[in-house]
C-alpha cells in the first residue's frame, strides 16, 4: 500500500497513524506540497484530479478521502476499529466521521492560513473551529458520563482518529485547547495508546517513560 | 493543565501521589508555559528542556547539567491549593478558611463562557446565593453553576444533585449548553448597543 | 535595525504578479520584472534594495552599510540547496533565532530525531563574538543524535557549529553523514514582519545525493514545526534582553552571547528591555 504523503498534513498523518496502531506497513511517498505544490502537478493530479492529498493506493484501488482510508485500512487489519456494530455505535461512527469534515475546514484552514499563509477569513475559520470543538467537548463529557472514554465506544475507533489531528493542532491555527477539559483527556488517551506515532505540533507524552537514572559524567 | 486565576495563568498538576497543585504557568529558564509540560512521580517537567520543579515550586532537576543539584534560587510559585467534593480550589495568599462545601452535590462538568458574570447571572434568571452557588429558575431542581469570573470570560462549573442517572447528568449537561448561548447572545448584545 | 538585510521571498517562487508581505510593520511587494529580476517595492511605491542569494530574495527598508552577510560553503560544488519554504510564527523573530541556537531542547521537542533520554547532557562548548567579523559563533558544539539527518542510518555524535551573522538570521554547521570532513550547512532566516509576528524561511546546502528532494523538505520542516509549537508558547512574545527575566545555565551560552550581542548593536526590534 502506497501513501502519498505531507508529513505536516493532518489528513495525512491519520492514515500514518491508524497504519501504525494496527501495524500495517506502508509505503510512503512524500509529496512536495509547500513550497512545490507537487499535489497539483500533472502526475498527482492523474491519480487524484481533486488535487488533494493524502492518496492512497492499493493495486488498482486509488483512494482520494482519509474517511475511507481508515475504513480500508481497520476493514483490512483490525476490524474492531470500525465498531461492535451495535446500532448506536454504529451511527456514533458515521456522526463523528461526517463531523471531522468540519474540522478538517475550520481548524485546518485556520492552520494553513495562519502557518502556511493560506487565503482565508481567519475570523470565521476560528469562529467555526471553536464551534466544533464545543460540540466536540459537549459530546465528549457525554460519552464520559456513559462511562466511555472515545466517541462511539469505550475503546477508540475510526472516529477517534479522523476527528483527532486537527483537534490536536488547533493551537496551530491560533485556536487555544485550554478550555475543553474533556477533549484533554481524550486526546491523552489516544496519545496512549500503544504504538502511537507523533506529528510534528503533537509532542511526545514523556510521562509515559520513566524518569532517566543517569550517573553523572555518564552521559 | 492550564487555568486563570487572578494572579495569573497557573499550571495545574497532579503528582503521581496525588497531590494538585497549582504553580505559575511560566518557566523561568526560557519563558514556556509549564501547562504544555509533563508530570512524572512528583515533579512537573518544562517540555521545552524538561527543567523539573517539585510541588513547592523548586527547581529539581536541568537534564543539560544531570549532575548539577539546581540552586535555591530557581523557582516558580505556587498556590495553595484545596480539593473538596471534587472541586478545586486555589487560595491567593494564605487562605483565611476552608473553602465552601456544597452538600449533596456532585460536579459535572467545567465550561468557558465568553461573558461576564452578570451576563451569566441574567442568562440564569438569578444571582449567585452566599455559597456563591446560582440556581438557573427554569432548571431549579437540575442544576447550580459556581461562577468564576476570568478577564472578559467566565468559567461556569456546573453541579448537581448527587443522586442523579446517568440520563438526568447528560440533560443537565445540554441545559448548561443551553445557558452557555443565552448568556453570549445577552453579552453580545450589551455589547453591540 | 532598518538597515539590515532581511528574507522576503523564495526567487524560485516568483512571478511577475509579485508577492504582497510585510517587513516590520510596512507592506511590501516582491516580484519580477520584465527581464526576470526580483524587485521589491515599499508600499509608497518606493524601489528598496534588493539582493538574490542562498535560494532568497533579500531586501532593507533603509541603505545597508554592510553587504548581506557571505555563506561561502553556498559557492562549493557537488552541494545541494533545499527551499525549505516559509513557515509563519507568532513570536518575535529573536526568539525563533534563539532557538535554533540552542541543543538543550533537542531531547524533549525533537525526540528520537535529534535527541532522546537520557542524553540529555550539553557539554562544555566554546562561544565567542568575533571581532572582524562582527558575528557571534559558538564552536565545539557536540550532542548525541538518534536521527541526526535524512541521510544518517542510526544514533551519533553529532558536531555543530553556529554562527550568527545577522541578527535575524542563523547559519548552522553540521556533522555530514556520508562526508566526513565536510559539514552540512542548515540555515534559517527570518523576516520580521512585527516585533512579534515573523515568517521563517529555512534553507539548506547539503551533501546528499541519495535523499529525494521530497525527504529532505519534509525532514527540516518537521523539526521546525516541532519548535513552532515552543515558539508560539514562551511568555513574554518578545526576547527578554534583561537579564533578570530568564535564567541562563552553561548550556546557554550561545544564547547569553546573542542576547548581548544584540544589545550591543541596539537591535531592539522583537526584544523585551526592561522586565514588565
Amino acid at each position: 500500500m502506497k501513501l502519498y504523503d505531507y508529513v505536516l498534513s493532518p489528513s495525512c498523518y491519520k492514515v500514518r497513524l491508524m497504519a501504525a496502531l494496527i501495524g500495517v506497513k506502508l509505503e510512503i511517498r512524500p509529496v512536495d506540497f509547500h513550497p512545490g505544490a507537487e499535489h497539483l502537478g500533472p502526475e498527482l493530479m492523474a491519480l487524484n484530479p481533486a488535487g488533494s492529498i493524502p492518496i492512497l493506493e492499493d493495486g488498482d484501488l486509488i483512494l482520494t478521502e482519509s474517511t475511507a482510508m481508515l475504513a480500508y485500512l481497520a476493514a483490512k487489519a483490525a476490524p474492531e476499529w470500525l465498531g461492535s456494530g451495535a446500532p448506536e455505535e454504529t451511527a456514533r461512527i458515521q456522526q463523528w466521521l461526517s463531523f471531522s469534515h468540519r474540522l478538517t475546514a475550520s481548524l485546518g484552514g485556520a492552520r494553513l492560513h495562519e502557518m502556511l499563509l493560506r487565503p482565508g477569513d481567519i475570523a470565521a475559520l476560528q469562529a467555526q473551529g471553536i464551534a466544533a470543538l464545543r460540540e466536540l467537548e459537549a459530546g465528549l463529557v457525554e460519552q464520559g458520563l456513559r462511562g466511555m472514554r472515545f466517541l462511539a465506544s469505550d475503546r477508540p475507533t475510526i472516529a477517534d482518529i479522523a476527528c483527532f489531528p486537527y483537534v490536536a493542532l488547533a493551537p496551530d491555527g491560533g485556536i487555544l485547547l485550554d478550555p475543553y477539559p474533556a477533549i484533554r483527556l481524550w486526546s491523552r488517551a489516544i496519545r496512549g495508546l500503544d504504538d502511537f506515532i507523533e506529528m510534528p505540533g503533537i509532542h511526545r507524552l514523556h510521562e509515559l517513560n520513566p524518569e532517566p537514572q543517569i550517573e553523572p559524567g555518564a552521559a | 493543565m492550564p487555568a486563570r486565576i487572578p494572579a495569573g495563568p497557573i499550571a495545574l498538576w497532579r503528582s503521581q501521589a496525588g497531590h494538585a497543585v497549582a504553580s505559575a504557568d511560566r518557566c523561568p529558564h526560557r519563558g514556556m508555559r509549564l501547562s504544555h509540560g509533563f508530570v512524572r512521580g512528583e515533579a512537573l517537567s518544562c517540555i521545552y528542556h524538561g527543567w523539573s520543579y517539585g510541588k513547592t515550586g523548586n527547581c529539581l532537576r536541568i537534564p543539560a547539567h544531570p549532575s548539577l543539584t539546581p540552586p535555591e534560587t530557581i523557582r516558580v510559585a505556587t498556590h495553595d491549593v484545596e480539593e473538596s467534593d471534587g472541586i478545586i480550589w486555589i487560595a491567593l495568599g494564605q487562605p483565611a478558611a476552608r473553602p465552601p462545601r456544597f452538600e449533596g452535590l456532585v460536579p459535572l462538568r467545567s465550561l468557558t463562557v465568553n461573558a461576564n458574570v452578570a451576563a451569566v447571572e441574567a442568562a440564569a434568571g438569578a444571582k449567585a446565593d452566599p455559597e456563591g452557588l446560582v440556581s438557573p429558575s427554569q432548571h431549579p431542581q437540575e442544576i447550580r453553576l459556581l461562577l468564576a469570573p476570568q478577564d472578559d470570560q467566565t468559567l461556569i462549573h456546573v453541579l448537581l444533585d448527587d443522586k442523579s442517572s446517568p440520563s438526568r447528568r447528560i440533560a443537565a449537561s445540554r441545559t448548561a449548553e443551553s445557558l452557555r448561548r443565552m448568556a453570549e447572545d445577552l453579552q453580545a448584545k450589551v455589547q453591540a448597543s | 535595525m532598518r538597515d539590515e538585510w532581511y528574507p522576503v521571498g523564495l526567487f524560485s517562487q516568483l512571478d511577475r504578479n509579485g508577492r504582497n508581505t510585510v517587513l516590520m510593520g510596512e507592506p511590501i511587494t516582491v516580484a519580477l520584472d520584465a527581464e526576470g529580476a526580483a524587485t521589491v517595492t515599499s508600499g509608497s511605491g518606493r524601489a528598496l534594495p534588493v539582493r538574490v542569494r542562498y535560494g532568497h530574495v533579500w531586501s532593507s527598508l533603509g541603505n545597508p552599510r554592510k553587504e548581506l552577510f557571505a555563506i561561502p560553503e553556498a559557492d562549493q560544488p557537488g552541494r545541494r540547496f533545499v527551499d525549505v519554504g516559509v513557515v509563519r510564527v507568532r513570536c518575535s523573530p529573536l526568539r525563533a533565532v534563539e532557538n535554533f541556537l540552542d541543543i538543550a531542547h533537542f531531547p524533549f521537542v525533537h525526540t528520537d530525531i535529534l535527541g532522546a533520554e537520557p542524553h540529555t547532557e550539553v557539554e562544555e562548548y566554546k562561544v565567542e563574538i568575533r571581532k572582524d567579523e562582527d558575528e557571534v559563533w559558538a564552536t565545539q558544539v557536540k550532542f548525541y543524535q538518534p536521527q541526526a539527518a535524512k541521510s544518517a542510518n542510526g544514533g551519533i555524535t553529532t558536531e555543530y557549529m553556529y554562527r550568527v551573522p545577522a541578527p535575524t538570521c542563523s547559519v548552522l554547521y553540521k556533522t555530514c553523514p556520508p562526508r566526513p570532513g565536510e559539514w552540512d550547512v542548515i540555515t534559517l532566516f527570518v523576516q520580521p514582519l512585527a516585533e512579534d509576528l515573523c515568517d521563517v524561511w529555512p534553507w539548506m546546502a547539503l551533501f546528499d545525493d541519495a535523499t529525494p528532494m521530497a525527504d529532505l523538505i519534509h525532514f527540516q520542516q518537521t523539526i521546525f514545526l516541532q519548535d513552532r509549537s515552543i515558539l508560539e508558547n514562551q511568555i513574554p512574545r518578545l526576547l527578554p534582553l534583561d537579564p533578570g527575566m530568564e535564567i541562563p545555565t552553561r548550556a546557554d551560552l550561545t544564547s547569553v552571547a546573542y542576547r548581548r550581542w544584540l544589545k550591543r548593536h541596539n537591535y531592539t526590534y522583537g526584544a523585551q528591555l526592561v522586565a514588565q
